[in-house]
């Protein structure tokens, strides 16, 4: 019934409509270098189907787009469409009145093509509400190949012991750090999440995804923990707070060796200049040799408007993103994979890295070793996730604290932020 | 009759002279009373919602003390009340005793003191962002003042704060006090000059060296000044916060936190509003500390002197 009056009021609207210019008001942190270009690139495309697309970035980290979101919600007057990701997306559709996206979704058979664990983030409540654009997977290794010719290695490290073998014979053959890091939060987080997973995907599924007290201080924690510090005394200590894109020249150089990245970072590498033969792209160490996958996904989530262009435009964006054309054309430019499955990536255009990262995520989903990242707020809350990254970026700048003393602390920072 | 008139003509001169005092009248009231109603607004708006369980946007409820036993359980807050002690007593007597410094040698008649003075002076117009992101080059010891001077060829030389969890605060010491030294130089210069010529003269003709003057006659008529720079300073280090982001973003790790970040990544890193309300109502308070005494001190100077 509410139906029918609502078809009933806007029937005199629809020729209007219909002659209405699709118009999407979208707000992102996608502001340079190839995220920057992606995202200009699917506005070219809206425009070709006819669309008005009007962005307003935000550059900086994520939170800083949510604050402008928060601002945006709160004068009700959210953009029709914004980036946002992971358990924030059931957390902010409380606060906001979010566009039911089912029989958008059912129309392009998209639910088929989306693994489970990914799916089940973007529609909290059973409702589609918000559609991932594209994956990247937070453990990903980058090796140089000058470091490696240094090293005289050709051999990509499986499990953590070979990995830290090649670091040793990195550093005998006279690369000054074997691994190349920034000094935010995010870049230390992503050093433990792919220590513990590699070293156990099953204990992080219970100790960081459902953060379970006794996973929270068992031995793969603290065994994860003495492996971060391995990786912190490889790592140039100078580095303070800086991004981790500074140190790519000197990583390209083989001056550092090997580089624990979000899958990002080959678009990052290839924006900046540099080739696909200057490095290898595997993925990250896992003790069981199997591969772990720590998930990563970028997604829209359509806010309720009024208006009918801009209705008319959260249609079309809807059916852009779960295209596999642009989430081809969107991968290519940033170096991710694309969300759907169904993708052939055999083509030109993409790299060895990508298609390994592909195969890696299918094993990984077959052998339940898709898990959600920690640093990259896909696991947790923020307000959870920002106070375990307290404990790991301390400890990975502090080195007198111990395994056993972060293992407590990591344990209780959770517990305190309940 | 002849005396009613200027009787009648009274509250006409009266409105008129009201009149002409209504823009000098607007123009303080209004915007005093807008800015402090604004102030009071939301700082009793922010303890509100200090009390309330908002966490993404602000709502009502009551969950009473709940978050300030939060924040004060938190070790960013600890950290950060610990740095802001380091911080707040070693920037405050740094750059006083720099500032005074700088305003004594300048004292002294010497030539080209305009342009000194404006050197001096110049840190304070340039922004705590600029000032923090250029001295975390200078500090950084793989690009800055370390590397310098290992390459000059005193290749043992360590100046590594910025990487140090245990002195990393002292480098936002050391930029802080790098901009503001030349504000407290300006008020004890002027303090200088307005010191009484007769006392001076007094003093040099009871046979006082330099030394002595500047001990026992002119730095003691100085210190209503110094109790201003203090406050102010205190003030400014109790709220810092973009210096912090621009040089060491709080690391290493969780290194150099600072009330003003805490109150800032609890409200809008985390969304969790109402912790990041009592982090700042906790501010607050510590600023009150600071002021009311100086507040009281104030009223205590101004009725003596009236007494007197």
């Amino acid at each position: 019934m509410l139906a029918g009056a609502a078809g009933l009021l806007t029937a005199p609207g629809v020729a209007r409509a219909q002659a209405m210019k699709p118009r999407l008001t979208v707000i992102s942190q996608w502001s340079a270098g190839s995220d920057g270009a992606a995202i200009t690139a699917l506005g070219k495309k809206f425009e070709e189907k006819g669309g008005m697309w009007q962005h307003s970035p935000v550059p900086g980290f994520t939170t800083e787009m949510m604050n402008k979101l928060r601002a945006q919600i709160m004068a009700g007057d959210p953009p029709a469409c914004s980036q946002l990701k992971g358990p924030e997306i059931a957390a902010w559709s409380k606060i906001a009145a979010t566009v039911n996206l089912d029989g958008l979704v059912a129309a392009a058979g998209y639910e088929k093509v989306v693994a489970p664990d990914l799916a089940r983030l973007h529609k909290p409540g059973g409702k589609w509400i918000s559609l991932p654009l594209q994956i990247y997977s937070t453990n990903m290794l980058f090796l140089s190949k000058r470091a490696m010719d240094k090293a005289k290695a050709d051999k990509i490290p499986v499990t953590w012991t070979e990995f830290n073998a090649l670091a040793e014979q990195m550093k005998a053959g006279g690369v000054a750090y074997p691994i190349a890091n920034g000094g935010t939060r995010p870049d230390d987080g992503q050093k433990f999440e792919a220590a513990l997973a590699g070293i156990s995907p099953a204990a992080y599924r219970t100790a960081i995804m459902n953060l379970d007290e006794k996973a929270l201080k068992g031995p793969e924690v603290k065994a994860a923990f003495a492996q971060v510090r391995r990786i912190a005394d490889w790592m140039d200590p100078n580095t303070a707070a800086q991004h981790y894109s500074i140190n790519l020249r000197r990583f390209v150089a083989g001056d550092m060796g090997m580089m624990i990245q979000g899958g990002w970072a080959q678009g990052v590498l290839l924006n900046a200049g540099f080739k696909l033969d200057d490095f290898i792209i595997a993925p990250g160490p896992s003790d069981n040799t199997k591969p772990v996958f720590l998930l990563n996904a970028d997604a829209f989530i359509f806010w309720q408007r009024k208006e009918p262009d801009l209705q008319a435009g959260q249609t079309l964006m809807a059916q852009l993103v779960m295209d596999p054309a642009i989430q081809t054309m969107y991968s290519q430019i940033t170096g991710s994979i694309p969300v759907r499955t169904d993708v052939d990536l055999s083509g030109a255009g993409w790299s060895d890295g990508q298609r390994r990262t592909a195969a890696a995520l299918k094993e990984a989903v077959d052998t339940n070793q898709a898990v959600l990242s920690l640093a990259h707020n896909m696991a947790q809350e923020n307000g959870i996730t920002a106070a375990m990254i307290d404990v790991l970026t301390e400890y990975v700048k502090n080195k007198s604290i111990t395994p056993d003393q972060a293992v407590a602390r990591l344990s209780s920072a959770v517990e305190g932020a309940r | 009759m002849t005396e009613a008139v200027p009787a009648a003509a009274q509250p006409v001169r009266r409105a008129i002279g009201a009149l002409r005092r209504l823009p000098e009248f607007l123009t303080i009231w209004i915007p005093l009373l807008l800015s402090a109603g604004h102030l009071v607004s939301f700082a009793l708006w922010t303890i509100w919602v200090s009390f309330t369980p908002s966490t993404l946007v602000p709502v009502s409820g009551w969950v009473g003390l709940r978050n300030y036993t939060a924040v004060l359980a938190t070790r960013n807050w600890q950290i950060a009340f610990d740095n802001l002690l380091v911080f707040g007593s070693g920037f405050v007597l740094l750059s006083l005793s720099t500032g005074l410094l700088l305003a004594i040698l300048l004292d002294q008649r010497i030539r080209g003191e305009n342009v000194l003075r404006s050197i001096f002076l110049y840190p304070l117009a340039v922004s705590f962002v600029v000032t923090g992101t250029v001295w975390s080059w200078l500090l950084n010891p793989g690009i800055g003042i370390q590397k310098l001077v290992n390459g000059l060829g005193w290749t043992s030389f360590r100046f590594d704060w910025l990487i140090d969890g245990d002195l990393a605060i002292w480098t936002i010491v050391i930029a802080a006090v790098w901009q503001s030294s030349g504000f407290a130089m300006a008020l004890f210069l002027a303090g200088l000059r307005s010191v009484d010529a007769d006392l001076v003269k007094a003093a040099q003709i009871d046979g006082a060296g330099p030394l002595r003057m500047y001990r026992r006659v002119i730095l003691p008529t100085l210190w209503p000044i110094t109790v201003t720079v203090i406050v102010i300073q205190l003030q400014f280090a109790i709220t810092t916060f973009d210096l912090v982001r621009a040089l060491t973003g709080g690391g290493p790790g969780i290194a150099t936190q600072l009330p003003a970040l805490v109150v800032y990544d609890f409200m809008f890193q985390r969304g969790l509003l109402a912790r990041g309300a009592a982090a700042a109502v906790l501010m607050l308070l510590i600023l009150l500390a600071v002021l009311l005494p100086y507040a009281a001190w104030r009223y205590f100077q101004r009725r003596q002197s009236a007494h007197a």
